[in-house]
Formats: structure tokens, sequence, C-alpha cells
């Protein structure tokens, strides 16, 4: 086999590559036999050297990650036709807009998870303002006379002070199962776009 | 071999292939055949993972009137080879550990 039908065959081989990662390849190989011939090797025994063009493919297929094989699949591995990108752009009201509207979807169910973590936290601050108010509001009444009211105000505050214990804890899982929860959600997201490298 | 084991030391192979000064593809392979055998495609693989690694840098030369790749190491891909060497004292200490005969007094 000459150098030129091996680096054509490996060229057709590696067709489902990115093109420049072809070009590479094709072109690391050509150095490789040129150096065996410099050094003396007939053309064909220097591409005999190399090995076969397919066990040369599965080498190089096992080696390239399965995510940068997915994106050359997916992407579309010629230019955008000009009638496409007229396309794209007319039909930009509809996926532009659709594209907005899923994020603005995945950002609300992000703020109103944590808008449901604020509330209540504001519960707790309100039970414990209204425990102070109450302590201090009913020792006030009670100066001023008014002891029923006044014994009546300290029992709300402390109440209110009790709840607020059991509201602490209470807001402290709620937050922290929800930082878990997001957390989780985000190494989710980061998976599904990057694919673990297997090489 | 394990797999992750034996990539790091085929990166630590190139690397002290080049340590001495500039080389190329096939002339790194033939310093490493008497010690280890190298596909080509594997060293395609290593060259571009060191270089992405800021290990080496490559520069593209004529020669002969064609094109050949130069592979230069770089501080960082020194360090490596230092470091492997600080690293191979423990492994070696391990293999003591584990090859160790039982002194009979358990």
């Amino acid at each position: 086999m000459t150098k030129q039908e091996f680096l054509s065959e490996l060229r057709e081989g590696l067709s489902g590559l990115p093109r420049e990662d072809i070009e590479e390849r094709v072109n690391f190989y050509s150095e490789m036999i040129d150096d065996r011939i410099e050094e003396g090797l007939s053309e064909t025994d220097a591409v005999l050297e190399i090995g076969t063009v397919e066990s040369v493919v599965s080498h190089i297929i096992e080696d390239i990650s399965l995510s940068k094989l997915v994106k050359e699949k997916i992407k579309p591995n010629r230019r955008l036709n000009a009638w496409e990108i007229v396309l794209l752009a007319l039909g930009s009201p509809i996926w532009l807009s659709l594209g907005i509207a899923a994020i603005a979807v995945v950002i609300s169910i992000y703020l109103s998870v944590w808008a449901v973590v604020i509330s209540l936290w504001s519960v707790f601050a309100s039970l414990v303002g209204s425990a102070i108010g109450c302590v201090f509001g009913g020792v006030l009444v009670m100066f001023g006379g008014a002891y029923l009211t006044g014994v009546a105000l300290i029992g709300v505050g402390l109440f209110c002070a009790g709840l607020a214990v059991f509201a602490f804890f209470g807001c402290k899982a709620v937050t922290k199962g929800i930082l878990k929860l997001t957390k989780k959600m985000i190494i989710g997201i980061k998976n599904y776009f990057v694919k673990k490298e297997d090489v | 071999m394990d797999i992750q084991l034996k990539r790091g030391l085929l990166d630590v192979c190139v690397l002290a292939a080049i340590k001495d000064g500039e080389s190329y593809g096939y002339k790194i392979i033939k310093d490493m055949k008497p010690y280890i055998e190298l596909s080509e495609s594997t060293l395609y693989t290593i060259l571009k993972r060191l270089e992405s690694a800021s290990m080496l840098t490559v520069r593209t030369a004529e020669h002969d009137g064609r094109l050949r790749k130069y592979y230069r190491i770089t501080d960082r891909g020194q360090k490596r080879i230092n470091d492997f060497k600080q690293e191979w004292q423990e492994i070696v200490s391990i293999y003591k550990f584990v090859t160790k005969e039982g002194d009979g007094n358990d």
C-alpha cells in the first residue's frame, strides 16, 4: 500500500470526527511514514510498520471521548446553507422565545424554591419579633397597672419564643435540604452537558 | 496494568524522551523502543494531553521539503518528571510492604 492510499483510507475511516481532527491525525501519520522512509525503509514497508488502517482507526476511535463523537454527530458537518440561515433567522421569533421561556421556567422554579425558604425564615423572624415585642410590651403594661393584660402579653411572648425555637430548627433543616437539592440539580445538569471524558 | 497508572507512566516516558531537547514523533517512538513499545495513535493522544496540560510546546517546522512537528518540554513538564521521581520512592516502599514475607510473629 502506498502512503497516499493509506492516508486516504485513514481519512475515510475517521470521517466521523471533526474535520480539524482528521487533518491533524492524517498529517501526523503522514509525518510518521515520511520519517520512516527517510530512515531508509521503502514506502510499502514504512506503511506496513504503521499497521493496518482498520487497526489504526479502531485505536483512534477507542481513544476519543464519547462526548466528542456525539457532538460531532449532532453538529452538521457542513456549513449551513444560505437558506438555512434565513430560515433560522425567520424562525427566531419561535425558537428564540421558546428558548427564553424554557430558561425563564428554570429560573422561576429556582426562585420559587428559594421564596419558600425566605418565607419560612420570615415566619421565624416574625415569631422572634413578636416574642420580644410581647414580653417587653407586657412588662411595660404591667408597670402601667394592667397586671392581667401584662401577664397575658408576656405569656403570648414566651409562647412565640418557644415557637421560634421550633421554627429555627425546621427552617434550618429545610434550607439544608434545598441547598443539597439544588447542588444535585446543578450537578445533574452539568453531567447532561459535559459527559465524563472516557480518555 | 491499571489504565490510570499506565497512562501516567507513559506521559512521563514521553516527557523523558524530550527532556534533553526538542524531538519529533518518530524519534520519540524510536528512543522509547528499547524500553517500551508505543503505537503512533497512543503517542498522538499522549502528546495532545501533554500539550493541553502545558507540559510541552509544539512547533511546526519545514524539514526536507515537508512539515514536521517538534515537541519541546516546558518547566511544568520538567516538574512532572521530578515529581514522578519523588512519587516513585513512595511506590517502591509500598511495593516492599506488599511483597513483604511474613516474619512469623502475628
